[in-house]
């Protein structure tokens, strides 16, 4: 007994000298700034990775992150650090997700963090993500460090660069570092400037444990390992523990730290980052930003700023061959394991057979989700048009949520639809402000303010409803700006709308996979649009075929596909018997692919098409 | 019993650009063994008929290309020989050769006539000078008109001409001209083709890279209804889908073996053959064709055996191309199956009952179905005959 409380005396003393000196920090860069070099120099520099052990860019180890530049799931690194004073610390670096689509998960690394290199490329300056991302530093009082990076670049404009910093977050230039990750410049610097600019973690040791989920993963073996920061108390590896927000209890399978491979260690403390192995199956019983604590001692109060993970974007996802369904859905749920975000029930469709409605938490997941399953699972899909979700009141007072065109209900039963609007911030050349004001008033968007933030540089800020800029929006964006914008945006509020569902009839049957849900006033392009395409693309059947775009019982547009007049071997004799029957079987062997709609056969490639049409 | 003989010429002077047929050009030097390996098959199938307890009666016999009329006299007698020879032989069995205008004259085809020849298809196509030309054929339209002459100036009373339509710039009045110039030349019978390419052929390529441009589908299609009704007008009857003949009596008899799904032999490099449920081709090469011939008395390259199913099926497919279509009684004789049992409700979907005429006793294609035969084609080997026994 004595001989433990001794070493448990022992331990506070060791661990506040400890606290002291931890420093827990994340980067905020834009993509290509250079925030993999520079995190990969910081490791070199501390020794936690020698040149020989690097693996190209450590920090993104899966490939869809790598080959897109941007990071999709948080790191956190722990790097041993003697400073110029001879003092040691333990630096975490806690990466962060690129991307806007992961706001929210940002927000949570960042909250585990005291401070922040902000990082941006000497020739490029600030751009709309980082901005976003170093007020959202500054909401959780983070100290911030900037790093203006690549100064070895022949086109780099360092002080300029360095004013632009000061004028638009105002962090004064004298604070700023200059460096090239690329050649080493600067890194002493700024491992010095972690020391002495970030301070040390506060929180207590002797309250109960409460310890910050930033991110997880799922493994074989140990369950979900959860990713924390320990913000008060301790956490030891024969606890039993409970997460706050979602009431999971469960028995701690290991605790340890990244160095950056994960190695166990006894516990972690007030002020530490690393990873409890909680032998939970699903990645959903301990979300981002949920409060991990000792069950037998929990903590009165969880963390503040948990939000269960929300999808915003939905899409149904086919298998092109019908065969692959199973693969599909198996594939899904290996995905979800790793991704609590990623919702999915089973749909199907009259055009495209059995499928999964999905959820997303936007586009850019959207496309993740979808580029994994393509590449890692060898399927091949085929995506429905993107919908956000709606809320409808309907004329007998109920709510609905809905997002998927199908489900709407009969427009005379509906008294009111609301839609999410989204804030969005562009950040581009002032040349291109009136091109860039065009495509976002076509899409609806209000304006709300524009700064500039250099002579040549502006910032805009619009509302704008989150269906009109699910498709096509960043792209035509970046190609109207020369792919100078950056953009940026989160969820502002849900706003009523005169929305309308939008059916295509092809022989008076509807499709639903073609069916969406639109602004009145853009419905007639986008009928008039859908119905020219199938036009070109079904092909012509035996009798006529009326296509039609329809609001309710009304026809916006309408085509026509002439009956097939010709279809006829010409010649067949002795020699062509065989040769001919092949033809004709491989004629009836595509007819059996053939989707059947009122009567229409069409082939799966039609609608795939449309799809993809509407897509670009 | 009864078959019918096709012998297959691979030879031609110049192979046309549209053309897929075995056929080769500067080969005539071959001519000669070519003919003796012909001789030698024949001998040949008519002793493994021997060997099966079958004797073979020669119903037709008809001499394809390639180009036939490349031979000499002396070539077709000898073949004409070998085979009255070697097979069982009609009095009077319509023996057609296929003649290229650009190849004969009066002497030559009074020198056929006279070994028995009774009836001439002469490959036309068009009778526009610069269409032909684009066509690569070795012959102008006056050569065209002029062999005709030579045909019945040599004794020939049965005289088919092939026309093409559907060619590149052709438009309808273009099309309507031939069909009465065509129609004044009064041959007994005509076969039209619409231009199909084919891949691998110069046009194939043609098309692909642009160079070539067809009338569109339902431009063909229209040409297809003026040649019904300017034929007609010329008394002619329609029937089969690319045929015509001036009453029953002109109506290729040969070609009929193939359409009534009844067995044919093919002798020579790539012909084909249907015959005691099996159907077979030769190897294509016609030096490989002589060499195999030499070495182990027959060239086949590959065989399909044809079960009970797939006969239906292709009986069907073959016999609907017929004006006279697929009758009931015949179908009952043939298989001892009920037809419509055997159809199902194959034909019976929406828009396909439209392409089909059925008097209660036949079954065949309505009007607007000769033009879309392959829908009704497609939907019979969909059937359950179709399916699973084909491979």
């Amino acid at each position: 007994m004595q001989l433990f409380s001794l070493s448990r005396q022992n331990n506070v003393y060791f661990h506040s000298m400890k606290q002291n000196n931890i420093r827990n920090f994340s980067i905020i860069a834009h993509i290509d700034h250079g925030k993999t070099t520079l995190s990969d120099r910081l490791l070199e520099s501390t020794g936690t990775i020698s040149e020989r052990e690097k693996a190209d860019q450590l920090l993104d180890s899966m490939d869809l992150e790598r080959e897109k530049g941007i990071t999709i799931k948080a790191r956190a690194v722990r790097m041993s650090y003697r400073s110029k004073a001879g003092q040691d610390y333990e630096l975490n670096l806690i990466d962060t997700p690129g991307h806007v689509d992961f706001n929210y998960e940002v927000s949570r690394s960042l909250a585990a963090c005291e401070g922040a290199l902000l990082v941006v490329d000497a020739a490029q300056g600030i751009e709309a993500q980082t901005l976003a991302n170093v007020y959202l530093a500054l909401e959780h009082d983070l100290n911030i460090i900037p790093v203006v990076n690549k100064i070895d670049l022949p086109s780099a404009e360092p002080e300029k660069v360095a004013q632009e910093i000061e004028d638009v977050i105002g962090i004064p230039a004298e604070e700023i570092i200059f460096a090239s990750a690329k050649d080493g410049t600067g890194t002493d610097d700024i491992l010095e400037a972690i020391v002495q600019r970030i301070p040390p973690p506060k929180g207590s040791l002797h309250q109960a444990l409460r310890a910050l989920i930033f991110d997880s993963h799922y493994d074989s073996y140990k369950g979900v390992i959860a990713y924390v920061r320990v913000v008060d108390g301790v956490v030891r590896s024969d606890d039993q523990i409970l997460m706050l927000a979602t009431g999971k209890r469960t028995d701690v399978l290991e605790i340890g730290v990244f160095r950056p491979q994960m190695t166990p260690v006894d516990e972690l403390a007030v002020g530490e980052v690393g990873y409890i192995a909680t032998g939970l199956k699903n990645v959903a019983d301990s979300q981002v930003g949920d409060t991990i604590t000792v069950a037998r001692d929990p903590a009165n109060e969880p963390l503040p700023g948990y939000r269960p993970a929300k999808p915003m974007v939905f899409a149904g996802l086919y298998p092109v061959e019908s065969s692959e369904y199973n693969l599909l859905r198996d594939a899904l749920e290996k995905l979800r394991l790793n991704d609590a975000a990623l919702i999915f029930e089973p749909e199907s469709s009259i055009a495209l057979g059995f499928g999964f409605r999905c959820g997303f938490l936007g586009l850019l997941h959207m496309e993740i989700v979808q580029e994994r399953l393509e590449r890692e699972y060898d399927l091949d899909l085929l995506t429905t048009s993107p919908s956000v979700e709606y809320q409808v009141s309907t004329t007998d007072g109920k709510d609905l949520v809905v997002d998927n065109p199908a489900a709407l209900p009969d427009a005379v039963h509906i008294a009111e639809i609301k839609e999410p609007w989204m804030k969005i911030s562009v950040v581009a050349p002032s040349r291109y402000v009136g091109t860039i004001m065009e495509l976002v008033t076509v899409r609806r968007g209000e304006f709300d303010k524009m700064e500039y933030l250099d002579t040549q540089r502006v910032l805009l800020t619009y509302d704008v409803p989150l269906s009109e800029i699910l498709v096509d929006f960043y792209d035509q964006l970046k190609s109207r700006t020369q792919g100078y914008a950056s953009l940026d945006y989160v969820l502002d509020d849900y706003k009523a709308a005169k929305l309308v569902k939008l059916e295509i009839l092809v022989n008076n049957q509807p499709v639903d996979a073609l069916s969406l849900i639109t602004h009145v006033d853009s419905a007639y392009a986008k009928g008039r649009e859908l119905v020219g395409k199938l036009r070109k693309l079904v092909p012509r059947q035996l009798f006529e075929v009326p296509l039609q775009a329809t609001i309710g019982s009304r026809v916006i547009a309408r085509e026509t596909i002439p009956a097939m007049r010709k279809n006829v071997l010409a010649k067949c004799y002795g020699g062509d018997v065989t040769r001919k029957r092949k033809l004709l079987e491989k004629q009836a062997e595509g007819k059996k692919r053939m989707k059947r709609v009122g009567n229409v056969e069409i082939p799966q490639e039609a609608f795939m098409a449309v799809l993809r049409l509407g897509q670009e | 019993m009864d078959i019918a003989i096709y012998i297959h010429i691979p030879f031609c002077e110049r192979k046309c650009p549209y053309c897929d047929f075995n056929s080769f050009s500067g080969r005539q030097a071959l001519r000669t063994a070519y003919v003796d390996a012909l001789c030698h098959e024949m001998a040949a199938v008519a002793a493994r008929g021997r060997a099966l307890g079958a004797s073979y009666a020669a119903r037709t016999l008809y001499f394809g290309g390639g180009t036939p009329t490349l031979l000499d006299p002396r070539h077709f007698a000898q073949l004409l020989a070998c085979a009255r020879e070697q097979f069982g032989w009609h009095e009077r069995l319509e023996t057609t050769t296929e003649a290229n205008p650009g190849t004969i004259d009066v002497a030559y085809l009074r020198a056929l006539r006279a070994l028995g020849v009774n009836r001439v298809s002469l490959g036309v196509q068009s009778l526009d000078d610069a269409m032909l030309r684009r066509l690569g054929r070795i012959h102008d339209a006056s050569a065209a008109i002029a062999a005709v002459e030579a045909c019945r100036e040599g004794g020939f009373e049965n005289l088919s001409v092939d026309l093409m339509y559907g060619l590149p710039d052709q438009d309808l009045p273009h099309w309507r001209r031939t069909l009465e110039q065509v129609a004044a030349l009064a041959p007994e019978h005509l076969s039209l083709y619409p231009l199909t390419i084919e891949p691998g052929t110069p046009f194939w390529r043609r098309r692909e890279s642009g160079r070539l441009i067809l009338p569109p589908d339902d431009d063909v299609a229209e040409m297809f209804e003026v040649a019904e009704e300017a034929l007609k007008a010329n008394s002619f009857d329609h029937y089969e889908l690319s045929n015509w003949a001036l009453g029953m009596v002109h109506q290729c008899q040969h070609n009929l073996t193939y359409w009534r799904n009844q067995p044919y032999v093919g002798l020579g490099a790539g012909a084909h053959s249907s015959l005691h449920l099996e159907r077979y081709h030769n190897v294509e090469s016609p030096s490989d064709y002589i060499r195999l011939v030499g070495d182990r008395a027959d060239a086949v390259a590959s065989r399909e055996s044809i079960d009970r199913n797939l006969e239906m099926a292709e009986t069907l497919i073959l016999g609907l191309r017929l004006a006279d279509g697929v009758r009931r009684t015949a179908f009952r004789d043939r298989f001892g199956r009920n037809l419509d049992e055997v159809i199902g409700d194959a034909l019976s979907r929406p828009g396909l009952d439209e392409l089909i005429a059925d008097d209660g006793e036949r079954i065949a294609l309505s009007p607007r179905g000769k033009l879309l035969a392959n829908e009704v084609f497609v939907a019979v080997l969909d059937s359950s005959i179709g399916g699973p026994s084909v491979c």
